[in-house]
């Protein structure tokens, strides 16, 4: 009788544990499906024995290219002998921020963008849609590069930067020529990624990308960790084990890249600047608090330490919630960074912020009557 | 227990009689069985709500009300630094006494606006007189900023802006950024380049006002530029083909939409609409600018304004004087001096009211396709009235909003079209695959019409 009621007590545990896991189980994979839909489920569901791809295999792309161009004489992929034409491209969700004051500084770094490409003869996309409900977050720029690189063959590179990124020096021109040999720039350090593996040996949120066959190949190389679900959280774990200092979490584009480097240098390693000597990618963290400092001392065109390219809010997330930093931290140095920008467009016309922190701007110079100087002294 | 229901022990009975105890003692055990799993089912039942019941309440207490309160915290900075913010405007843009005015003087009792434009004494800036000969001069010692672009086209400029501060409702600035990648989209496709302005060039001359100073100050900076275009920031391009006929305005300096009958018989206040038109950079343009600026200075100008203007045009409400019926008015009083170079163009929206578009883009996309710019498929849908950004619209804020999103996707459409999506439905952000991915891309692209009717069947 004793036994009867221990094998009882023990089978109903056992029974109660399986359907709590069996409830938790289902939970999550509703929790799943619901963030599916933030995409477009509206395509059919892929045979998910197929491995995930981009698009159909292009393998000469070099030549369909090429005979467009000689075809098209009136889209040059050159301006100029060593300016090649460049597609600036970034993006945000359709859906209004989480955060209230989220589009208002996506609209100021937007701003920010188009004076920096207006001064330097750089076109721009901004881009607002999901192409594909697999590859989402920071995937998304993957096929969206594909589709931009093959619908405009008359663009040399792709200038891929993200939202939270702004232009703070606008004298700064990228020095193309440096690149002719290359076909994809991050910033980032050698020794980082090919012998530390550092995850953050280099940065994906700005980088050019040049319109070309391997171009079409590295994204196909690097998008295998990228599709939403099981794959992304299996490559999470991959890459937190191979990469130095890595979180643990699902597999992010620029591990996976580090990764790609890492694993195949002699596949992709010669086409691949890692460029230090400015900062195409800026950390805000260690370059906001200069910036009253690089006034006093230096001016724009440097590009560098001394006067940024690029401030990249890293972490700030201003269209969700915060998360790495704080709220005033981030929102009173975004406009900081977005008014140290801007006082070098708007001194070409004769204004200036008051401060750094503040809306407002004042004249900085008196109107003439003369204003291009034409007139015989 | 009698005797008489005690069962004998199996040994001890015949064999037929034991297959039938056997039988019957299996039907015993499988009953008890059965009581037992039923037992053991109510047990699991019990137990299993019991855990579930205790986890939620200790998710509750723990780790929920932890991330909640972190949550709590970042909502209540947000809206601590919002408030900053928008308590952070500059003195200066109150509502002040309007520099050079005197407060001592008797209310303003101006009936005319010349001696309006007389008392006020404001200028746009240092009279400039034979700017057409300076950007000559410019132009030929700088040829590597012609005035035409890569296809000879003019050079055009597109302005448009928005305030520094957040909108008061945060939908605004969301429309704001739709806004702005439209124009964007629009512009690419079409080589012209843009500046967004966000700062307040001029504090007397704030609000609509504003585009004037910040005109006159690109016109002044680029003159590689041949026309400036001005849109609102609630005016979107639907129709991503159309190109504007540029050389039928050869021998205009300003083009604006609107009906001359409206204008000129019925001196409506709603003649022309300057929410979207060009202006040459030229030097009667500057000459306008001025002529047009007077009635904008802030405050009892502004106000004395709005009364002359009320009383001169039709259907005018009583507001403060604003730029577009200062300019009708400025068209009207003083038609000899600028009537030959102005351009009231209506065979295609430059502007188009959105009400009465809105509602009609599927048929739109039935029946035509874009390159028209008219009523078929207008060039413009301008959001008259509805102000997202600000607090208060002429119109229900749903309706807005509803109508700002179907324009921006029935404009996306059109860009999306280039890279073979669509959206589903023009009320939705999701869009799917119009066209299928080849490896031959370029050969799709070379039969791409920007001007070919639309698809609405995915």
């Amino acid at each position: 009788m004793l036994r009867l009621v221990l094998t009882l007590v023990v089978l109903c545990g056992a029974i109660a544990t399986a359907t709590e896991n069996g409830f938790r189980l289902r939970r999550a994979l509703a929790a799943t499906s619901n963030s599916s839909s933030d995409g477009d489920g509206e395509d059919a569901p892929r045979d998910p024995p197929e491995p995930y791809s981009l698009g159909p295999k292009i393998l000469d792309w070099d030549r369909q290219r090429a005979e467009w161009l000689r075809r098209h004489p009136d889209r040059p992929s050159f301006l100029a002998p060593t300016k090649p034409r460049v597609l600036l491209v970034t993006g945000s969700s359709p859906s209004p921020c989480e955060n209230p004051v989220g589009d208002h500084y996506l609209l100021k770094a937007l701003k920010n963008k188009i004076d920096y490409c207006r001064i330097h003869g750089i076109e721009m996309f901004y881009n607002m849609a999901l192409l594909d409900a697999e590859m989402t977050g920071f995937w998304a720029k993957l096929p969206l590069l594909r589709a931009l690189l093959l619908a405009h063959p008359e663009v040399e590179f792709l200038w891929w930067m993200d939202s939270d990124a702004m232009f703070t020096d606008m004298a700064f021109e990228i020095p193309w020529d440096r690149y002719a040999a290359h076909n994809l720039v991050m910033h980032g350090w050698d020794d980082m990624v090919y012998e530390e593996h550092n995850w953050i040996g280099l940065n994906t949120g700005i980088f050019l990308l040049r319109n070309c066959q391997w171009s079409l190949d590295l994204l196909d190389a690097w998008a295998p960790m990228g599709p939403k679900g099981e794959v992304r959280i299996e490559a999470g774990k991959v890459l937190t084990a191979y990469l130095k200092e890595r979180p643990i979490f699902e597999a992010d584009d620029q591990s996976a890249m580090v990764y790609l480097l890492a694993t195949q240098r002699d596949r992709w390693g010669d086409k691949v600047y890692l460029e230090s000597t400015y900062f195409l990618h800026g950390y805000w963290d260690i370059v906001v608090d200069r910036y009253e400092e690089m006034l006093k001392i230096f001016r724009p065109g440097f590009g560098d330490h001394r006067w940024p390219l690029v401030t990249h809010f890293v972490g700030c997330k201003p269209c969700g919630k915060f998360r790495a930093y704080s709220v005033e931290r981030c929102l009173k140095q975004m406009d900081r960074a977005f008014n140290f920008g801007d006082n070098q467009i708007l001194q070409t016309y004769g204004f200036v912020h008051k401060s750094l922190a503040s809306r407002a701007v004042k004249k900085i110079r008196n109107e003439t009557s003369n204003p291009l100087g034409m007139k015989d002294a | 227990m009698g005797q008489e229901g005690k069962t004998p022990p199996a040994r001890d009975l015949p064999s037929s009689a034991r297959s039938r105890l056997t039988r019957r003692r299996q039907i015993r055990k499988t009953f008890n069985n059965l009581k037992i799993t039923v037992l053991c089912g109510v047990v699991t039942i019990l137990v299993l709500r019991g855990t579930v019941g205790i986890g939620s309440l200790v998710g509750a207490g723990g780790g929920t009300d932890a991330s909640e309160a972190s949550q709590q915290k970042v909502v209540e900075d947000i809206d601590r630094i919002l408030r900053e913010i928008r308590s952070d405007s500059d003195p200066d843009d109150d509502d002040q006494i309007p520099f050079g005015f005197n407060s001592t003087a008797a209310v303003l009792n101006y009936t005319s606006a010349e001696e309006l434009a007389a008392y006020a004494n404001y200028t746009l800036g240092p009279k400039i007189s034979d700017w057409d000969e300076q950007r000559r001069r410019w132009l030929e010692e700088n040829p590597g900023f012609p005035s035409r672009v890569d296809n000879g086209k003019p050079r055009i400029l597109l302005v448009t802006g928005s305030p520094p501060n957040p909108c008061d409702n945060a939908i605004g600035d969301h429309y704001l950024l739709k806004g702005a990648k439209n124009k964007i989209d629009y512009c690419r496709i079409h080589g012209i380049e843009i500046v967004y302005n966000m700062a307040h060039l001029d504090r007397e001359l704030a609000g609509y006002w504003a585009k004037l100073p910040l005109i006159r100050r690109l016109m002044l900076s680029h003159p590689e530029l041949e026309w400036l275009w001005w849109m609102d920031s609630d005016a979107l391009f639907t129709d991503m083909a159309f190109e504007i006929p540029l050389d039928r305005y050869a021998a205009h300096n300003l083009v604006i939409h609107g009906y001359p009958d409206l204008l000129f018989e019925k001196h409506s206040w709603i003649a022309l609409n300057t929410g979207s038109f060009l202006l040459r950079n030229c030097q009667w343009s500057l000459d306008l600018l001025d002529a047009w600026a007077p009635m904008g200075p802030k405050g009892p100008i502004r106000d004395e304004a709005g009364k002359i203007l009320t009383a001169n045009l039709q259907g005018r409400p009583a507001f403060e004087a604003d730029d577009q019926s200062a300019l009708i008015y400025l068209l009207l009083s003083q038609q000899k001096r600028w009537g030959d170079k102005v351009y009231i163009e209506n065979s295609y929206y430059l502007h188009g009211f959105w009400t009465g578009l809105v509602d009609k883009y599927e048929e739109m996309m039935e029946k035509y396709h874009p390159g028209l710019g008219d009523e078929r498929w207008p060039f413009v849908t301008h959001f008259v009235g509805c102000k997202p950004c600000g607090s208060y619209g002429d119109y229900p804020v749903e309706r807005c909003l509803k109508s700002l999103e179907r324009a921006f996707n029935f404009a996306d459409n059109q860009v999306l079209r280039m890279y073979g999506f669509s959206h589903g439905n023009l009320t939705t952000p999701k869009i799917k695959r119009t066209m299928k991915q080849t490896e031959k891309p370029l050969e799709v692209l070379d039969q791409l019409n920007p001007e070919a009717r639309i698809e609405t069947k995915g």
